[in-house]
């Protein structure tokens, strides 16, 4: 009987175990292996010049200013959207679990977004922050400041090349779609998350002499903890690999202004046929996503365990 | 610590529910006073106004004189101890106890001092840095206890501190919280369901009925002279007898219902003058109905019943009868050596002295 078990159950796991082995593990190995290659044109590989060059690919990605844009980029482009949807979250949050008045209705507004694609999401932000030909003739937003009067606030949004440091302003208007996008989805986390907390401990503390504030501080967010660390997660691996909502919004804009490394993996690979350039950045973004992963990965299941 | 007044307290919910109905009473300087009653009877939305975590829909409560109606719990100088504990998940024991006197920013050496102080009066001195999932249920029952005592309030409310307790626990920490009661010289109010817990410990008990007060009295006067039925059958276990009967006047008043026929004693009969006649409620508690073999009552004829055993519960350091006369069903708890069999009959007295009238209507006893 045991024995028919474990037969059965070997048959139903194992062709998703094996399918996750080739087209995950599998694909990820010969990315690997691709990465350490020559493998740049495909006339090339079809000479049969296909030789191993060892880290050559990388250090020249590390060379190259694109690419080092494309890292600043996307360390400004994450911290700012994990700070905007997270703390948007949670005052969204809040707002609807204190219960007022078609709050539901809110709830399920905030959400909605989520269920967008962010092909479309970038498509009507780039009308939205669509600059026009300034000063005389300007579209979307800048348009509406014109109406008003704020001419000063009038700017070339995704188009503009202006920096601070290493921040490309251009990336705001992306961060702002961004945050719109998934904002919402925090919300549901926290709001979820404020739901579980028991109503006698924050009792407890009202009756302890803890005001709304300290209440906040003190006893829900630090309950808060793991879902603030799971959206981190969730946010982060996102915002590491974002794509299509920058691919739709702006493109590399300007100057590769509001370049990030998965358009440059998407072009170098599919548009100038340099696979293993483009596998070199393929994985350095892995292992940017699994240094976020994987401690997380090992932790909660040391919680199972316990 | 200080004196609680509540003066014709109302609490009406959405406008329509009336869960406490014009309550008034007063919580004495260092009293122990109970709230007692069945679940939904208004005594928890009763504690809660006194805490300040529900509005008074109308009436006065007043802590050492001043009107608390609109006073924020914080400004209260309260400390409440809940029934599922509500220790913060994220903090130590110690944390636990000490984020009270953190928000009203006592000073770090008053804080260490005042919480190994708690601790070592409820001994949970080594617990001190352990989170409270990983201690028992009496363990952070001590610590929630712990954590009210650090404050030294004006008024401790405890809201069914013992229901999530073994009952071997539960004896114990009765006592434990007595003795504090005594150290403390704490005004403590306490709300149970538990007549036990309300019968040792409070120095007066308020029993509530559908957000009604129904009695307000000491241990002994509730259980002596419940003022009404509710309040007689609640208190004591079994319960007290209730026997529809009539009251007749033969040589003397005598109690006579469907199978049984009871002398009254001399020194009620001028209470019981107007209702002769008249159909009323008798009340007589299971331990004043003996065995005739083991009568600690004065045997006259005039106080006895032959009665049909129907079912007999030995319980080691008593037996209780279950009893049937005529139309009446009586529990009867006797001495353990009794010899009544089920399905037999068994002479039995009845403690006259001790019985109760109730109004048959109202329910308000008579006597």
């Amino acid at each position: 009987m045991r024995k028919k078990n474990l037969v059965i159950g070997i048959s139903v796991v194992a062709p998703s175990i094996i399918a996750i082995a080739i087209f995950v593990y599998g694909f990820i190995t010969w990315t690997l292996r691709v990465s350490f290659s020559n493998w740049n044109s495909f006339s090339a590989l079809l000479r049969g010049e296909y030789k191993f060059v060892g880290l050559r690919n990388y250090i020249r990605l590390f060379q190259d200013t694109r690419f080092q844009t494309d890292l600043w980029n996307t360390l400004f482009f994450t911290l700012f959207f994990l700070f905007g949807t997270i703390a948007l979250g949670i005052i969204m949050a809040i707002l609807v679990d204190k219960g007022l008045k078609g709050s539901r209705l809110f709830q399920n507004l905030f959400l909605f977004p989520m269920a967008i694609s962010f092909v479309v999401t970038g498509t009507v932000w780039s009308w939205i922050f669509a600059p026009g030909n300034l000063p005389n003739n300007p579209q979307g937003l800048n348009l509406l400041f014109q109406k008003l009067g704020l001419d000063n606030l009038m700017w070339g949004w995704y188009t503009s090349t202006d920096s601070l440091g290493h921040f490309n302003l251009a990336l705001i208007p992306v961060i702002i779609a961004a945050v719109w996008q998934l904002s919402g989805y925090t919300m549901a986390m926290y709001l979820a998350g404020l739901r579980g907390i028991p109503n006698d401990i924050i009792e407890a503390a009202k009756v302890d002499g803890a005001s709304e504030w300290k209440i906040f501080w003190r006893v829900k967010m630090p309950l808060l903890t793991p879902i603030t660390l799971s959206a981190l997660i969730i946010l982060g691996h996102i915002s590491l690999k974002i794509f299509d909502l920058v691919f739709a919004m702006t493109g590399s804009g300007p100057n590769f202004v509001t370049d990030v490394p998965a358009i440059y993996m998407f072009e170098l690979t599919f548009r100038s046929n340099r696979y293993a350039m483009g596998s070199a950045i393929a994985i350095i973004m892995l292992l940017f996503v699994a240094i976020v992963i994987v401690p997380y990965l090992f932790s909660s299941m040391r919680g199972e365990k316990r | 610590m200080a004196k609680v007044e509540l003066e014709r307290v109302w609490k009406i919910y959405e406008g329509k529910v009336e869960a406490v109905k014009d309550a008034t009473f007063t919580i004495e300087d260092k009293e122990f006073v109970v709230l007692l009653g069945p679940s939904g009877c208004g005594k928890t939305t009763t504690l809660r106004m006194i805490a300040g975590l529900e509005e008074i829909t109308r009436g006065t409560l007043k802590i050492d004189g001043k009107v608390m109606n609109d006073v924020e719990p914080k400004d209260r100088d309260i400390a409440m101890v809940f029934q599922n504990y509500a220790l913060y998940p994220h903090m130590t024991v110690y944390d636990n106890m000490a984020f009270g006197l953190k928000l009203r920013k006592f000073p770090k050496d008053e804080i260490d001092r005042r919480v190994k102080e708690a601790a070592k009066i409820l001994g949970i001195e080594e617990l001190l840095d352990r989170k409270p999932r990983q201690l028992s249920g009496g363990q952070r029952q001590r610590v929630a206890v712990g954590r009210a005592i650090v404050r030294d309030p004006k008024v401790f409310l405890f809201d069914e501190p013992l229901s999530n307790l073994d009952a071997k626990l539960r004896v114990q920490m009765r006592s434990e919280l007595k003795k504090l009661h005594h150290r403390l010289e704490a005004t403590i109010v306490y709300v149970t369901h538990d007549q036990i817990e309300a019968m040792t410990m409070a120095n007066k008990i308020i029993v509530m009925k559908s957000g009604v007060i129904q009695q307000i009295g000491t241990p002994h006067e509730i259980y002596n002279k419940p003022a009404n039925t509710f309040v007689a059958g609640f208190i004591g276990s079994p319960a007290m007898n209730f026997v529809d009967s009539k009251i007749i006047q033969d040589n003397g008043l005598w109690i006579k219902s469907s199978g049984l026929k009871l002398k009254i004693p001399k020194q009620f009969e001028e209470q019981l003058e107007e209702y002769v006649d008249k159909n009323v409620i008798f009340g007589i508690r299971p331990e004043n109905i003996y065995d005739k073999m083991f009568a600690m009552a004065p045997v006259e004829g005039e106080n006895t019943a032959a009665v049909m055993v129907d079912v007999v519960e030995p319980l080691g350091s008593e037996t209780i009868l279950h009893l049937v006369a005529g139309d009446d069903r009586l529990v009867a708890v006797v001495d353990p050596k009794t010899e009544a069999k089920e399905e037999q009959k068994i002479d039995i007295v009845f403690d006259m002295n001790v019985m109760h009238i109730f109004d048959k209507e109202t329910g308000k006893a008579i006597l």
